[in-house]
């Protein structure tokens, strides 16, 4: 009980570590996971805004170097129309200065400028298209003219038009008198800013041009502010790494050194990126700004997507997981309950085998102790011949029940290692039952029980299946059945026949062994083909046996392949089915076909009644049947009176109301003498015999009635009654009333070979040595005795020497068959008898077969 | 005790002898008139009286009693006797004949108990 106990919390124990184990793991891996997570999100983060930024880099440093090649190409092909304009309107090719004007007006008008001037060497500008003009920064653009440079500079117009200058060092007559330093032409820095598509308001990069002292050159947008410097300075928030006069400065330094800058600028919540290049022709520098926040927008919404979808891909793997988990865990708690459950088992089976052991050595002293204490009883009174008789009955009776016990465990031990074979031969079922109720009857009748053997349409008789083993498993059953049976009890063994699933070649069987006995208890059922079982109270504990039985049962139907049940209720009864696919025989057996007599079947069981009818038919007979002997007996006389008889009437001999003797006497009676009247019997009828012959039964017929039964029960009743059941023996049974001598010195052997050589229809006389052999013959007239069975061994005269001797006799018959008996089965044996003129040989112990079929071959009809 | 038991008991081939001698009846009968074959007591008395030859045919005639009835054992053991008095090994005489009166001593007490019975 406390090892139990303590097994169950060990096995709780067990239990409670492994969810442990699982919960702890699936814990750590969801911290891996989440660890994972937080990471990824992180470094991914950190990459994509630093892939953004590099993105944004690159795609400004494009962007601005477009921008300011487009710039430059814009400039150029402004210059270079300037040019142009200076290379084909010459000043010497015009006659007046007012043609001058009006030439290079035309010029500049298709050329696409809104001024033209000539510039002066003092920076004084003389128009000649458009209104005044004024430069910005004069100074620069007149320190270029005076190098002979082109440049370009922004101005005003007197209209207040902003305009871009371009100055290409030219000389023409000025009005003053003096020649000019250059020609400059204009045009609206709304064309630049067209031309550079820098006031596109949806475009998500704006751009400014910026002198090298942050004042505007081109401004987009709205705004006051005339310095870009001051601009970040006033709108730019503190970055945590500058601030914003750092990147003020650094951007300066960068002009300086005629570098291009790119820096991140950080907003309230945004990020700008800002990238300036210095442009060609003039001191002005490109500054593009892009905002990140719809790239950052997109960036982000991607990477929140990026982040649902790895938190989902996670959670979907964690639930798979932990799906595996619980399998996994119910999987390992199966096992181990199965695990528990197979020692369970293991216990409880070495519990059994111990528990039966020590039932056992009870078992086995009991009878032990008796044979000892009746041998010691015995011993001490050898003299009273009563008292030793009893003792030896009582020590036989404990013996016999000794051999039960230890048979079975022998064969339990074969089972168990696996050495059970089964020796298929050829069986006839009717003769397995036969057998089977040969045996029974005798405990059955010591009980007082009631038993009856049913045979359900059986046609098939002859199958192959293991006969001693057939006989063990029915014996058990029937024998368990008469021990658990108080007396008084029922008993019945049914067997019926039909198509086997296993295919043409088998037929399935039906066995029951029924009973009406104490029955069992639904938990023993359970385990009543287990070994050791045996079930345990005191109603049966008087019983004894070695609990075996059944187990030894069940191995044996296993190993046939077949099946057995049982149905028990206490105090009610039991009843164990067997069922067998047995392969059939192919018969070879002759033809059993009966003239078809009338027959009349007589017993109070209907189901009995229909089967044996429908046997009889199937041998070729015409049968009737009623169920008890008044109707029997007025259905005889009927047929009697109308003159036509039952030629056979079977009757059962246990019947309700008339017995089957009462019927038979009845019959007689008013039948007369001629119809003969078969008595069906289970039992051995040698106790009724008497009565029965005297009441007119003419013969007995055993129970189960198979075809075969009662084919070969009522053949002899044939027109040719001298054939009988030796029929079907293979060798000649008939040797018509030949005169034998048999030599044997031996009474015993005589008598054996007397009762068996009798039943071959020999006459058969006895000498007793050779001399009388030989005398015997040698008086008898010439053809008297038709052979001579001659043992060897014998006193006064040898069986050779009286071979030896009869061959030297002068008679016609001299050279009569002799044949050796001898229990000296030698080779040289064998020969020794020929050479001494016997003409066969044949081995003791007497097979009746062999001796009738060499007699056969040396007797003639 | 069934015919079968006293064969168990006595060392004997019951299926044997059953399936030569037709029938339990029959074969209780011959069984039973063991008893009263005069070969063992001609067997002890020429072994007593030395003489070999006539305890040979002796030995002979039980083993082919034996065989005739199926007494497994102790036909096995008289046919040692026999086989050793053909070849005259005398100094095996007398552990094979204790072997026979052995055999034959439960034998006979199986029958007894058997007829006893009936």
């Amino acid at each position: 009980m406390v090892s139990t106990k303590k097994k169950k919390s060990e096995e709780k124990n067990q239990k409670i570590s492994t969810i442990r184990f699982l919960i702890a793991s699936f814990l750590v891996l969801v911290a891996v996971c989440t660890g994972v997570l937080v990471l990824f999100a992180r470094t991914m983060s950190e990459k994509s805004e630093e892939t953004v930024n590099k993105i944004g880099t690159i795609y400004m440093s494009g962007l601005n170097e477009r921008i300011s090649m487009h710039f430059e190409s814009t400039i150029d092909s402004r210059l270079s129309r300037v040019e142009y304009l200076i290379q084909t309107v010459e000043p010497e090719e015009f006659d007046t200065r007012e043609e001058l004007y009006n030439g290079l007006q035309y010029g500049a008008e298709a050329r696409n400028l809104s001024h033209l001037a000539f510039y002066g060497t003092d920076g004084s500008f003389e128009m000649v298209l458009g209104d005044e003009i004024e430069l910005a920064d004069p100074v620069p653009f007149l320190e270029s003219m005076k190098q002979g440079e082109k440049k370009i500079a922004v101005g005003r117009s007197a209209s207040g038009e902003d305009i871009v200058v371009l100055g290409v060092p030219a000389e023409y007559p000025m009005k003053n008198g003096s020649t000019s330093l250059a020609l400059t032409g204009a045009f609206p820095v709304s064309d630049i800013k067209r031309l550079l598509a820098l006031d596109n308001n949806y475009s998500l990069v704006y751009s400014h041009v910026i002198r090298r002292d942050g004042s505007f050159v081109i401004r987009t947008g709205e705004g006051d502010e005339i310095n870009y410097f001051d601009l970040i300075s006033e709108y730019f928030l503190e970055n945590s790494e500058k601030s914003p006069e750092t990147y003020v400065e650094e951007m300066k330094q960068a002009m300086e050194k005629d570098e291009d800058y790119s820096a991140l600028l950080y907003l309230k919540d945004d990020r700008r990126h800002l990238h300036c290049t210095s442009l060609p022709y003039s001191e002005w520098y490109l500054v593009t700004v892009m905002p990140y926040g719809t790239l950052d927008q997109t960036v982000n919404e991607m990477s929140v997507q990026r982040f649902h979808f790895l938190v989902i891909s996670i959670g979907i793997v964690l639930c798979v997981l932990l799906t595996i988990f619980i399998m996994y865990f119910r999987l390992t708690q199966k096992q181990i309950t199965e695990l528990e459950e197979t020692r369970r088992e293991a216990v409880r089976a070495s519990k059994a085998k111990s528990e039966f052991l020590s039932n056992m050595s009870h078992d086995i002293r009991t009878p032990m102790n008796a044979i000892l204490g009746m041998t010691a009883i015995a011993t001490t009174n050898i003299d009273n011949k009563l008292q030793v008789q009893n003792c030896l009955k009582k020590i036989t009776l404990s013996g016999r029940h000794l051999l039960g016990l230890i048979n079975d465990i022998l064969d339990m031990s074969k089972i168990e290692s696996g050495k059970l074979t089964l020796s298929v031969e050829l069986i006839s079922l009717s003769e397995i039952m036969d057998g089977i109720v040969n045996i029974v009857q005798p405990q059955i009748k010591e009980k007082k029980q009631e038993f009856d053997v049913f045979i359900h349409n059986v046609v098939t008789e002859k199958v192959y299946c293991d006969s001693v083993r057939l006989n063990q498993v029915l014996l058990n059953l029937l024998s368990n059945s008469i021990k658990f049976t108080p007396e008084g009890g029922f008993i019945s063994v049914s067997m019926k026949e039909e198509n086997s699933p296993k295919g043409e070649d088998f037929v399935r069987i039906h066995l029951y062994v029924k009973d009406n006995g104490i029955g069992m208890s639904p938990e023993f059922q359970e385990k009543i083909f287990e070994s050791f079982a045996r079930e345990d109270n005191k109603r049966v504990h008087k019983t004894e046996g070695t609990g075996l039985g059944m187990a030894i049962t069940r191995y044996i139907v296993d190993a046939m392949e077949g099946s057995i049940e049982v149905q028990s209720e206490q105090g009610r009864g039991t009843e164990f089915h067997v069922v067998l696919d047995l392969e059939r025989a192919v018969s070879e057996e002759e033809e059993m076909i009966l003239p078809d007599w009338n027959m009349l079947v007589v017993d109070d069981d209907e189901e009995l009644c229909r089967s044996t009818a429908a046997s009889l038919e199937a041998i070729g007979l015409k049968a009737e049947w009623t169920l008890d002997g008044e109707s029997a007996v007025v259905m005889a006389v009927d047929r009697h009176r109308q003159r036509n008889d039952y030629h056979i009437i079977l009757i059962d001999w246990q019947m309700p109301g008339i017995d089957g003797i009462e019927t038979a006497r009845r019959m007689r009676n008013k039948l007369g003498k001629d119809i003969p009247i078969l008595l069906i019997s289970a039992y051995d009828w040698s106790d009724i015999e008497t009565e029965a012959r005297e009441a007119g039964v003419t013969g007995f017929i055993s129970k189960p009635l198979f075809r075969l039964t009662l084919f070969y029960g009522l053949k002899q009743y044939t027109d040719n009654p001298s054939q009988t059941q030796e029929q079907n023996l293979s060798h000649r049974t008939d040797f018509g009333g030949a005169r034998i001598i048999v030599a044997e010195d031996n009474e015993l052997n005589w008598e054996i070979a007397s009762e068996l050589l009798s039943m071959l229809n020999l006459e058969l006389e006895w000498a007793e040595n050779g001399r009388i052999c030989v005398e015997k013959f040698a008086q008898s007239p010439e053809g008297y005795y038709s052979a001579v069975l001659m043992d060897i061994r014998m006193p006064v005269m040898t069986g050779y020497e009286a071979a030896k001797t009869i061959r030297g006799l002068k008679r016609a018959d001299s050279d009569i068959p002799i044949i050796a008996m001898t229990a000296d089965a030698f080779a040289e044996d064998v020969q020794k008898c020929l050479d001494y003129g016997m003409n066969a040989h044949v081995a003791k112990p007497i097979d009746v077969k062999d001796v009738a079929r060499l007699l056969d071959k040396y007797i003639k009809p | 005790m069934t015919l079968k038991e006293c064969y168990d008991v006595l060392g004997g081939d019951y299926e044997n002898a059953v399936g030569r001698l037709m029938n339990d009846r029959i074969l209780q009968k011959f069984v039973f008139k063991f008893l009263n074959d005069g070969s063992y007591d001609m067997l002890i008395r020429s072994m007593e009286a030395e003489d070999y030859k006539e305890a040979f045919r002796a030995a002979h005639t039980m083993k082919g009693v034996c065989q005739n009835l199926s007494f497994t054992v102790l036909g096995e053991s008289s046919s040692h006797l026999t086989e050793a008095l053909r070849a005259e090994k005398s100094e095996e005489y007398q552990e094979l004949l204790e072997a026979v009166k052995e055999d034959y001593r439960r034998t006979v007490a199986a029958i007894q108990v058997l007829k006893a019975e009936c």
